[in-house]
């Protein structure tokens, strides 16, 4: 054995030796306390899997919502006149080559795929009577077998029957709306509306069927009517207001539109779902980020929990940190054993946590999980009816942020504790208990 | 000062002072000495005589409020905390009471340790450990983990680790004050041994007149200053310094 030259250069060790060190150190420090671990780790992985859990069941009800409310509205992504959307007059329509340029753009492959459904419509806004009384309405013009595909609607009838191409008097109107105009099926009714010339116009109509949504909204105004009678009607040969689109999945629907607007002619309008339903947007806006909130507040209560497993640990081993710093650790390299005490903790607790949270989802990942006890009949958002049956929705950037917000609590929790170890008196430490 | 190759370790006019109500308190009031390469010293001192403090202050511990320390040619005072860790590791060692093994860790995996931050390769650590093991008689206590050593063994393995790494200086903090007669005689065979074989240069801090007896020089501390230092005879059977 010989001792080192006395007067030879001081040289920091590579950092790579050492950090194997420090982990290995801070392994058998979480493994140590093995009692203390598995309960922190318990309530961090609880946490996080409720957590996976809540996310992936409001990302599911709020996909519901918005299958339920573009079915019943304007479909993921509506081509209309730029100013129909604020003016709903019959002044701001498509006409037929319009319309057909529309459809041409729809029908291209990178579409076309993304695409289930298409209904080209006419909405505007007028009047149903009957001998007993006389109620605004929103009147649709549509094509009965392109619409059966598209809405939900003709699924929800409660009386009667679904429009057919051969019934040119055919009116589907809302159980509420016939109940308070006293209409049963095969009773006629007078719709009244401006025309396309400007002219108010009437339109003989008759029951075909009945139906019930659950929105009051449409219930209690919506009737919808064949297309051609629209058109005769209101003077409008082969035109629509819009032509709507159902996509096979509502992520898809930035990218259509954004394939969309530059396939169209000048004057028309590609609106999706968020802009022609802002109200529905908003309510899932709104119920998100009160899903932040509470996701913070748990990630917080984590954290806490962490902090206090770490800090706990750290409080009863100053010798041990004292020992380090005198065998070679500067402050910082000290702190870092901590930091990977609470990291591992963390990571430990992030993968059993993702793991049970995607467990438990999966169960309910098939048949839905059952609302049905608390809910009978789902509850309205907007013109949207949730269902009381949630199927749970992954989604890879709340995995990716579920995982990050896990790492990033697990330093940020650890940063103190860490910091504490780095701190303390050497020499305070190591004093002997005479 | 003298930074020879010859001196472990040299303080001059070297003061440690802790601010306190009323009065503020001089642990260490202007101890100067030099202290050779090899050499087995003892610091000897009523408590409160402010040996640990020096000790401290020689092994960076703490710094000092005035006055120099050289450790390995190497002045204390000009280091930051990153380089007096990187002394720490490479050219001191120390010994303490308590032992201050790390409880998660084997006896092997100890007196590795400092090894371990210094990169040293896997075999070329098993075989000094294990050679050392050998030579201060813990041989198949390798895999076990502090708590189930005795305070003996316990601390001959704290030897172990403060020697393993050729320190320029091993820096022992009242090493026998735990351990009965016997293992506090057969822990200073084996400094005795290692440093008279590795020329291993030693400091103690101690009460134990059996560590004193055994020392080449007895520096005696009384209120934080030296009282006297004086060179010995380890074989004598009186030794001049007791009392």
């Amino acid at each position: 054995m010989t001792t080192p030259t006395a007067t030879a250069p001081l040289a920091r060790p590579r950092r790579a030796a050492r950090a194997r060190v420090f982990a290995h150190l801070a392994f058998h420090n979480v493994v140590r306390n093995a009692r203390r671990s598995a309960l922190t780790a318990a309530a961090m992985s609880l946490g996080l899997a409720f957590l996976v859990i809540a996310r992936a069941i409001s990302d599911g009800a709020h996909e519901s919502w918005i299958a339920s409310g573009v079915r019943m509205g304007t479909g993921h992504v509506a081509v209309q006149a730029p100013g129909f959307q604020r003016s709903r007059s019959l002044a701001d329509r498509l006409s037929a080559p319009q319309v057909a340029a529309a459809e041409s753009a729809l029908a291209a492959p990178d579409v076309a795929r993304e695409v289930a459904a298409v209904s080209p419509r006419l909405t505007l806004s007028g009047l149903a009577s009957s001998a007993a009384s006389a109620l605004p309405v929103r009147i649709e013009g549509v094509v009965p077998a392109s619409e059966a595909q598209f809405s939900a609607l003709p699924g929800s009838r409660v009386r009667g029957a679904w429009l057919t191409p051969d019934d040119r008097l055919g009116a589907y109107v809302g159980d509420a709306l016939a109940r308070r105009l006293r209409l049963g099926v095969g009773s006629r009714f007078v719709l009244t509306a401006q025309g396309a010339d400007t002219q108010i116009a009437g339109q003989l109509a008759r029951v075909a069927g009945t139906f019930h949504t659950g929105v009051p909204a449409l219930d209690e105004g919506l009737v919808y009517l064949p297309l051609a009678t629209a058109q005769s009607w209101l003077s409008a040969p082969g035109a629509v207001t819009s032509v709507a689109v159902l996509l096979l999945s509502s992520r898809a629907t930035e990218r259509v539109a954004r394939t969309l607007r530059p396939a169209l002619p000048d004057g028309l309008a590609v609106l999706t779902w968020q802009e022609a339903a802002p109200e529905l947007d908003s309510a899932i806006r709104i119920d998100d980020y009160g899903g932040y909130i509470f996701m913070f507040i748990l990630l917080a209560i984590v954290a806490l929990a962490i902090l206090n497993a770490v800090l706990m640990s750290v409080l009863n081993r100053n010798r041990e940190f004292g020992v380090l710093q005198a065998l070679g650790l500067t402050k910082r390299e000290t702190g870092t054993v901590v930091l990977l005490e609470g990291l591992m903790l963390t990571a430990a607790s992030g993968v059993l946590g993702m793991g049970l949270g995607f467990g438990i989802t999966w169960l309910f990942w098939r048949d839905g999980l059952d609302l049905t006890l608390f809910m009978k009949e789902g509850i309205t958002v907007s013109n949207a009816v949730a269902s009381p049956i949630i199927v749970p929705e992954f989604r890879l950037s709340q995995v990716v942020l579920s995982l990050t917000l896990t790492v990033l609590i697990g330093v940020l929790a650890s940063l103190y504790p860490a910091r504490q170890a780095g701190r303390i008196d050497v020499a305070e430490a190591m004093k002997f208990d005479r | 000062m003298n930074t020879t190759n010859d001196v472990a370790v040299s303080t001059r006019d070297l003061w440690k002072t802790y601010p306190q109500e009323p009065e503020p308190v001089h642990a260490v009031r202007g101890v100067s000495l030099d202290v050779a390469r090899g050499d087995f010293v003892a610091m000897a001192g009523p408590s409160g005589s402010g040996k640990t403090t020096l000790l401290n202050l020689l092994g960076g511990l703490t710094r000092a409020t005035s006055g120099s320390i050289a450790v390995a040619g190497h002045e204390l005072s000009a280091l930051g905390d990153r380089a007096l860790a990187t002394l720490r590791l490479e050219r001191i060692g120390f010994v303490f009471q308590a032992y201050n093994l790390l409880p998660v860790l084997t006896a092997l995996e100890n007196a590795e340790f400092t090894l371990l931050l210094r990169g040293v390769p896997a075999e070329e650590r098993r075989r000094r450990v294990e050679a050392l093991f050998k030579e201060i008689g813990l041989e198949g206590l390798e895999q076990r983990r502090p708590g189930k050593l005795s305070g003996g063994q316990q601390q001959r393995v704290a030897v172990a680790r403060a020697v393993v790494g050729e320190p320029a200086l091993v820096l022992a903090d009242e090493p026998t004050a735990n351990l009965d007669s016997a293992a506090s005689a057969a822990l200073l065979s084996v400094m005795e041994r290692l440093n008279h074989e590795h020329g291993t240069t030693f400091i103690f801090a101690t009460h134990d007149p059996r560590v004193m007896e055994r020392a080449h020089r007895l520096i005696r501390l009384v209120d934080g200053a030296v009282e006297s230092d004086v060179r010995q005879d380890p074989h004598a059977t009186e030794a001049p310094g007791v009392a």
